[in-house]
């Protein structure tokens, strides 16, 4: 069986390699090491799936927003407080009894740090890369989602800058639910289009 | 460029393997290269399709062998010793605990404030266009069969094939031209919807589709 390397764990000496090369740097004055800080802190911190998470609740419970976030993401999204590099330009493309939308960047791996923050290992792997466009209903099998042969499958090939961001389908018996308890229901899987969002885990 | 990173539709990966709790960065070096990558990119010119074209310019052995930090690491050092920031010398003498004078060159670092202000506003790839879309919406178009040989966003499963536009996202920084630093050249950028038995064949399901954005120049009527 081939192997994808993207989730095997590194030679130890590649630790001292960015440590020599981050030295370098910062001796010369090219790098503050604070600034490198700063940014481990925002993709371990701040920024990930739950900033995505309030997008599509207020997007579940408020038409309004909902019609917003649709024809422009990015000034939707940025009404809730998140932009930035690579969420620049936001589409949101809506999940419904007839279409399920899946993201994925076969040629690299494209994807809205701003509300999702960075790509899981399996989103950046090979084999998603390869076979997302391909073979999307078995590769959704893989993830136990089973998608009617009568409902459309739509791949996003994130080729260029624009970032794609599921929103998914409101499960049903969630009527009463709050904005923010319906957002702690909405899994970052979800939002690529690799999982349905439930209720109970099955 | 034809090579490894354009995946799109190989055969031979195997399952898609997933683990549930991951850590944003699996090892700490991880981080600092992300890091590294974004307080450098003022000093290498700012270009992300120059970076991508670097990680597509490995040999395809190292692409599949390398891990995805890995590989940043990689083209980040190979931009830092071209600029002569660093040689591969120095890295490796600091490696292996030897000293190594590194001279002060008031280089101007980016604050950690500026980096996160810059995180946040972002960097759009949109430009002004005058000229009117030469493709509407709803009308079909063929994806060029191109094979340039260096950096396209144009994935081969498209070429030659035929889809129909479905949106105009106006200009757009041109990837092919600004990745070799030879201008932005923004030119429009549009959806394309393929059907899948149009890409892959007729044994796929009729309703399954598609979408993929392309340059203008990706494409011409159908």
């Amino acid at each position: 069986m081939p192997h994808d390397h993207d989730t095997t764990e590194p030679p130890s000496d590649l630790t001292l390699r960015v440590k020599a090369l981050e030295t370098l740097l910062t001796k010369r004055g090219y790098i503050d090491p604070a600034a490198i800080d700063a940014v481990v802190d925002t993709f371990e911190n701040k920024v990930g799936p739950q900033n995505g998470a309030k997008v599509v609740a207020r997007a579940w419970v408020d038409a309004d927003y909902k019609r917003r976030l649709l024809e422009d993401g990015s000034a939707a999204i940025s009404e809730l407080g998140f932009s930035g590099q690579q969420g620049e330009r936001m589409v949101v493309v809506e999940n419904t009894s007839k279409l399920h939308n899946m993201v994925v960047c076969t040629l690299c791996s494209c994807y809205p740090w701003p509300v999702l923050g960075l790509p899981p290992a399996w989103y950046k792997s090979h084999a998603y890369r390869s076979r997302a466009v391909i073979e999307p209903r078995k590769v959704l099998e893989e993830f136990s989602v089973e998608i009617d042969e009568d409902v459309e499958i739509r791949v996003w090939d994130s080729t260029a800058e624009v970032r794609y961001l599921v929103l998914p389908e409101r499960p049903p018996g969630s009527e009463n639910f709050s904005e923010d308890e319906l957002a702690k229901f909405v899994t970052r899987d979800a939002m690529i289009g690799t999982s349905i969002v439930k209720l109970v885990d099955e | 460029m034809n090579s490894i990173h354009d995946m799109g539709g190989m055969h031979g990966f195997g399952p898609v393997q997933r683990k549930d709790n991951e850590p944003v960065f699996h090892k700490r070096w991880e981080g600092r290269v992300l890091g590294m990558m974004m307080t450098m990119s003022s000093h290498l010119g700012g270009n992300l399709d120059n970076s991508r074209h670097r990680s597509e310019s490995l040999p395809p052995a190292d692409y599949l062998g390398l891990g995805y930090y890995e590989k940043w690491l990689v083209r980040m050092e190979s931009a830092c010793i071209e600029a002569s920031f660093v040689s591969r010398e120095e890295i490796n003498d600091l490696m292996h605990g030897k000293d190594v004078w590194a001279e002060d060159r008031f280089a101007k670092a980016v604050s950690a404030e500026t980096l996160v202000t810059q995180l946040k506003s972002g960097r759009l790839s949109a430009r002004h266009i005058s000229e009117p879309p030469a493709f509407k919406i709803s009308t079909s178009v063929r994806a060029r069969n191109i094979n340039p040989i260096g950096h396209t966003r144009l994935p081969r499963y498209a070429r030659g094939k035929i889809g129909i536009v479905t949106a105009d996202h106006g200009g757009h920084i041109f990837p092919d031209t600004n990745s070799c630093f030879d201008g932005e050249n923004p030119q429009r950028l549009y959806t394309i919807l393929f059907s899948a038995q149009e890409l892959w064949g007729n044994d796929k399901n009729p309703k399954d589709t598609v979408c993929i954005d392309m340059w203008e120049s990706y494409l011409e009527p159908a």
